[in-house]
């Protein structure tokens, strides 16, 4: 095939070429008035065997017949490969309206936000700080740890409570954060940890001195300040949008021996309190009152052991969740 | 001509047994007899008799012939597991908590320790609780041999347990604190108490009048359901308002308790009874509702105008 010349002028296509064909080179030629408007400019493809010629309908709609005439012209035969009767044609036509619709959708659901930049530059700067401080709990205890070996658990509390107490209630800011959607993450698992840890750290440690001194609070800090390490570089790295792969399986897969390990550290320390509650009455309510009923803080203490368990299980399935949605598919491409 | 009857278990659907020649017009009461008499361990309340296994139990008098079977029905039988008389129930559930409030009252040695033993507390309101108390479930007991007609006989053995762990148990926690040595009375002395005393008494009034209202529904001897309507006494007027005033007023009588007494297990105890007897009554507002299509539709479940 050579020399196509190729045109559509008032709707009629015309076509021109030199062939060479089992009669010899010989010039083609074929005129076909389309049925109704179409584009004035078709798309060729050319190959050894065939020439493709793709021509645009001016509105999408089914056509009775390809042509104008009634009769339809001896060589043209349809290409049943390609053939889309009515209802296909139809089906098309909705497909593409649908997805024109549904890009719209998503166009209009994304605001812009104009204060993207600042958000951002929040959540890095509380994460920094969160992290900074529970580095400086972990690597100061663990140097007291190889200094003092175990009697570094016994003050545990004076020397690190500050910074503890600070990065706990800095901590609320987290579920601020959850709440006003400033980070996507659900609200409930963030109200469930850090009022759990808040209040394992200033009810029970904080207002009874006999439990300051002892070594399990060593061993609250120490797992609560491991899983921070790796959970606050993680973040500030995702509001950067750097991801450093090992960080990442490291935050999704830390929690699977600290958690346990942490909350099991907890439940010791609300057993070692309900005796002490229970002697000396602090925050129970005794009789006589006007209310006439007795409310002792170690039966709650009780109940709340029962909870912490339940809480962690709950954060467990949802931790657990989420390491499937960061993790999953990659494994799948590593194998 | 005389219908045939297989009866098969509800779950593993094997034939349990074959009645060969019941008339046409035997109740479902005699088929359940017949059966107690090839099982003698399943006594005509355990069993629950159905046209289809997931379906309701059959009532007793319903007959053979108008229900949608062929002239051989086949039936299915499910074990309700040992039943005990509402009767029966009722007596055991009220009887404790009388008795419970009494050891507390008296202060048995081993509530206070033996150093209050069998003494007596030096505010009236205390004496006072325990007569109301005691009254509460005096009438409750007079009612229910006396009163009640229930249109179902029994309920599961295992209930008893359940009922009675929660009306014996709140009884000897509410009675333990208001006979206590350093029991408060209440705060505005005297007054309140008054208060309490006469919604107490007009409560219990009211409810014992609305279940001899709805005892007189039944007083030929039926079991089916009528509507309740307002009667000469002035207490049954809360029918046009409430399709459970009893309900309505048992709460109140709670309600008065514990303003009588100021202690909050009392208060537990009501708020407890009122979710627990809401429940109740909106179930049977519905069931009202479906049954009658011409009942009241001013009448709420158990609170006017609200609930």
């Amino acid at each position: 095939l050579q020399n196509p010349d190729i045109a559509i002028t008032d709707n009629v296509l015309h076509f021109r070429a030199q062939g060479h064909g089992a009669k010899g080179d010989n010039i083609y030629e074929f005129q076909i008035e389309f049925l109704e408007p179409v584009e004035p400019k078709p798309v060729c493809r050319v190959t050894q065997r065939q020439l493709n010629i793709t021509v645009q309908k001016k509105e999408s709609n089914w056509w009775e017949r390809l042509t104008k005439q009634e009769k339809r012209p001896l060589f043209l035969a349809p290409d049943f490969d390609r053939w889309l009767d009515e209802s296909d044609a139809e089906m098309e036509l909705k497909e593409k309206e649908e997805e024109k619709i549904n890009k719209m959708k998503i166009e209009s659901r994304v605001p812009k936000d104009p204060f993207k930049h600042l958000k951002k530059g929040y959540l890095i700067m509380y994460n920094l700080v969160q992290f900074l401080g529970f580095s400086w709990i972990f690597v100061n205890m663990t140097v007291r740890l190889f200094i003092l070996g175990k009697d570094s658990f016994y003050d545990t509390f004076h020397t690190i409570a500050d910074m503890m107490y600070f990065c706990q209630t800095l901590a609320l800011m987290e579920v601020l954060n959850s709440l006003i959607g400033l980070v996507r993450s659900p609200l409930i698992p963030a109200v469930i940890q850090v009022l759990g840890r808040n209040f394992i750290l200033f009810v029970i440690l904080g207002s009874l001195e006999e439990m300051q001194s002892k070594a399990v609070v060593f061993f609250v800090f120490y797992f609560w300040s491991i899983i921070e390490l790796f959970r606050y570089p993680y973040y500030m790295l995702s509001c950067i949008g750097i991801e450093w792969k090992p960080l990442t399986w490291l935050r999704y897969t830390s929690w699977i021996p600290l958690y346990p390990l942490g909350g099991l550290a907890e439940a010791v320390c609300l057993i070692q309190s309900i005796p002490i509650f229970s002697e000396t009455g602090k925050f129970s309510l005794g009789l006589p009152n006007p209310l006439n009923v007795t409310i002792p803080f170690s039966f709650l203490l009780q109940i709340y052991l029962i909870a912490l368990f339940l809480g962690i299980f709950v954060n467990f399935r949802y931790l657990y969740k989420q390491r499937k949605q960061h993790l999953g598919p990659k494994k799948r491409k590593m194998k | 001509v005389s219908y045939q009857v297989e009866i098969l278990d509800w779950k593993t659907k094997e034939q349990l047994c074959f009645l060969d020649k019941v008339e046409p017009n035997a109740t479902i009461r005699e088929i359940r007899l017949m059966f107690h008499k090839l099982y003698p361990r399943w006594y005509p309340a355990r069993q629950s008799i159905k046209l289809d296994p997931k379906g309701k139990s059959l009532r007793d008098e319903e007959i053979l012939q108008h229900l949608p079977v062929g002239t051989t029905a086949t039936l299915y039988f499910k074990d309700l597991g040992p039943q005990i008389g509402w009767t029966t129930v009722f007596l055991i559930e009220y009887t404790g908590p009388l008795f419970i409030y009494f050891l507390f009252y008296f202060r048995m040695p081993f509530v206070y320790g033996l150093d209050e033993r069998f003494t007596s507390s030096p505010h009236p309101v205390v004496n006072l609780a325990c007569i109301c108390h005691s009254f509460h479930y005096i009438k409750r007991l007079i009612e229910t041999i006396f009163v009640h007609r229930f249109s179902h006989g029994t309920m599961p053995l295992r209930n008893i347990v359940k009922n009675c762990l929660y009306y014996w148990g709140f009884a000897a926690w509410l009675a333990y604190y208001i006979n206590h040595p350093l029991y408060t009375p209440p705060s505005y002395g005297k007054k309140q108490i008054n208060f309490a005393v006469i919604m107490f008494l007009l409560c219990e009034a009211g409810n014992f009048s609305i279940h001899v209202a709805l005892s007189d529904l039944r007083r030929d001897g039926s079991k089916t359901r009528k509507i309740p309507y307002p009667t000469k006494n002035p207490f049954t007027w809360l029918f046009f308002f409430v399709s459970c005033p009893n309900y309505t007023y048992e709460v109140g009588t709670w309600i008065s308790f514990t303003i009588m007494t100021q202690c909050v297990p009392v208060g537990l105890f009501t708020l407890l009874c009122f979710i627990q007897m809401t429940i109740w009554a909106k179930d049977k507002h519905y069931t009202y509702l479906r049954e009658f299509k011409d009942y009241p539709s001013l009448r709420m479940p158990i609170i006017p105008f609200l609930l």
